[in-house]
């Protein structure tokens, strides 16, 4: 039963990839091209835009929200002890995970975009600003903006996860730590930060996987603009092959990210801490 | 000594994080609950003076969002139902069959590897196919991409289920004479009854939010699903901000509701059972 199954699964996934890879070595004219479409693919300046956005937004959410995420966890862990309390930060914290990215984007808008952003509206009645923002005109604001809902959207996943880890420190170990004279920092240090070692890497490595594949919520808001400020790679792929129609590169660049990837997880899974016997 | 915590200090950052999370959901609220009067006033008001429910009406009415909405539960609801039945035909045997350690570590960590792949790099093959197949703007289309996207998490959320069926009551089952088929049916399947469920629940709200997929192989109302068509108001060249508004809260109301149902199990499925909640 199992072998049929996973074979016919197997035969799907693979198949379309087959696909792609014939696409990339052709020509619109179905007349076979070599690796010519894979080097206009790496020619294209736009190419290494994308790259550079997707690095910038990268390094300004992954160190953010680990962060944030991490301080809030300890802070809940050590401050608050109403269950009750924590029930109900669960479930704040949960929220943001759940929302479609699509209505995230929606929320986003409303904040940011000119005319009825409420942040320029509340920076101006307070006499803050005089004039508004150009918070999705300004290259480096925009990737702020962007860069800030996926903040908001996803710290409280590396809360939950941390806050989790955190419970399955065993109080002894932090009871004999106390004793030896350890608090604040060097607790989180010495004791805590061993147990939730697995947990950094699990969270890296999915949120490196997310921010690889971001788009919802960046085309909604930006939509990639202004200019290729925030055209992330998702987005630059998604232009190739749906606004340049241009399917050769398209399939060039999804079969050299597929690779790319394919060795990334090769090498990240070594260190990932599922239960997988 | 114990330090005291210094407690005022944390109520006030927990107090904050609170509103960094409550705003955004009121703001999108008031905003779908104003009248176009108010919404083209000189100054924005910062709460509804006059709450109506009219732009729902408009968005679900006059614009016809409820044939998006009835298509996003139709493919939902139907990926619900095949991603569990595979799931259940892959999980099944490697938890509770003689299945070779190596099989069942193949299966685990394919489904996992498939948790990085970005959804941009598949769909340009997969439109190739879907367009070959002459299912492009159907919702057979996205139900078949969908099972097999959310099949990874049903993978590994239904083997930790699985997992925790004590093997002793299978086996007093065979010992009472029963076949593996009426065990399956008779035993296993009533206590992964919870397990089911919540997979379920969780298969569904990824696939409620899923846009890329959906923006790419749909065209008209005959296929597109809600995410879609709230985009559609996003992108308009005059923003109508509280249909926007109104389509976004839809949007998440039914995700959120179900989360609830769910919410015991809802981080174990997004970190593939790594977190278990107690």
């Amino acid at each position: 039963m199992l072998g049929p199954v996973i074979g016919a699964i197997f035969a799907i996934v693979t198949y379309p990839l087959v696909l792609a890879v014939i696409q990339s070595l052709t020509a619109d004219t179905g007349e076979f091209v070599g690796v010519h479409n894979y080097v206009r693919a790496l020619q294209n300046s736009l190419l290494y835009d994308a790259l550079r956005a997707t690095g910038i937004y990268a390094l300004l959410v992954l160190p953010t929200e680990i962060v944030l995420g991490l301080g809030l966890a300890l802070l809940v862990q050590r401050t608050v002890r109403s269950a009750v309390v924590k029930a109900v930060i669960y479930i704040v914290a949960m929220i943001p995970l759940v929302v479609p990215p699509v209505a995230v984007g929606v929320i986003a808008r409303l904040f940011y975009a000119p005319g009825y952003g409420v942040i320029n509206q509340v920076l101006m009645r307070t006499g803050i600003v005089n004039h508004e923002i150009g918070f999705l005109s300004n290259p480096l604001l925009a990737m702020l903006s962007i860069a800030t809902v996926d903040i908001w959207e996803w710290t409280p996943f590396v809360y939950l996860v941390l806050f989790a880890g955190l419970q399955t420190v065993p109080a002894d170990a932090v009871e004999a730590a106390r004793v030896d004279g350890a608090a604040g920092w060097a607790l989180f240090r010495h004791v805590e930060f061993h147990y939730l070692r697995p947990l950094f890497v699990l969270i890296l490595f999915f949120r490196m996987a997310d921010v690889l594949r971001v788009f919802d919520h960046v085309f909604i808001l930006t939509g990639g603009g202004p200019g290729s400020a925030t055209q992330v790679l998702s987005l630059y792929l998604y232009r190739i092959e749906f606004k340049y129609f241009d399917s050769g590169q398209a399939a060039a660049l999804a079969v050299t990210i597929l690779l790319v990837i394919s060795v990334l997880y090769s090498l990240v899974t070594r260190v990932l801490p599922v239960e997988n016997r | 000594m114990l330090r005291r915590p210094r407690r005022p200090l944390a109520w006030l950052i927990l107090g904050l994080a609170g509103l960094v999370y409550a705003v955004p959901l009121y703001w999108l609220l008031v905003t779908s609950l104003k009248g176009k009067g108010e919404l083209y006033r000189a100054s924005v008001t910062l709460y509804p003076h006059a709450p109506t429910l009219e732009p729902y009406v408009r968005v679900l009415v006059e614009r016809g969002f409820w044939v998006l909405l009835r298509n996003s539960v139709l493919v939902c609801g139907t990926t619900v139902l095949i991603t569990l039945a595979l799931g259940l035909l892959i999980t099944y045997p490697i938890t509770r069959l003689k299945v070779s350690p190596g099989v069942r570590r193949g299966v685990l960590n394919w489904a996992l590897s498939l948790r990085f792949m970005p959804p941009v790099a598949v769909v340009i093959p997969y439109f190739a196919l879907v367009r070959t197949a002459d299912l492009y703007d159907r919702p057979q289309a996205l139900i078949f991409i969908y099972a097999l996207l959310t099949l990874p998490f049903a993978i590994w959320m239904l083997k930790g289920f699985l997992d925790e069926i004590p093997a002793e009551i299978e086996e007093a089952a065979y010992v009472d004479g029963g076949s593996r088929w009426t065990v399956f049916w008779q035993v296993i399947l009533p206590l992964a009854t919870p397990g089911l469920l919540a997979s379920g629940i969780i298969v569904f709200i990824f696939t409620w939010s899923e846009f890329l997929f959906a923006l790419i192989l749909t065209a008209t109302p005959n296929s597109q699903t809600f995410p879609v068509g709230v985009q559609g108001l996003v992108t308009q060249f005059e923003v109508i901000w509280n249909d926007m508004a109104a389509a976004g809260a839809i949007a998440m109301a039914v995700p959120l509701t179900l989360a609830l149902l769910a919410r015991r199990y809802l981080v174990a499925g997004l970190t593939f059972g790594v977190i278990r909640e107690k």
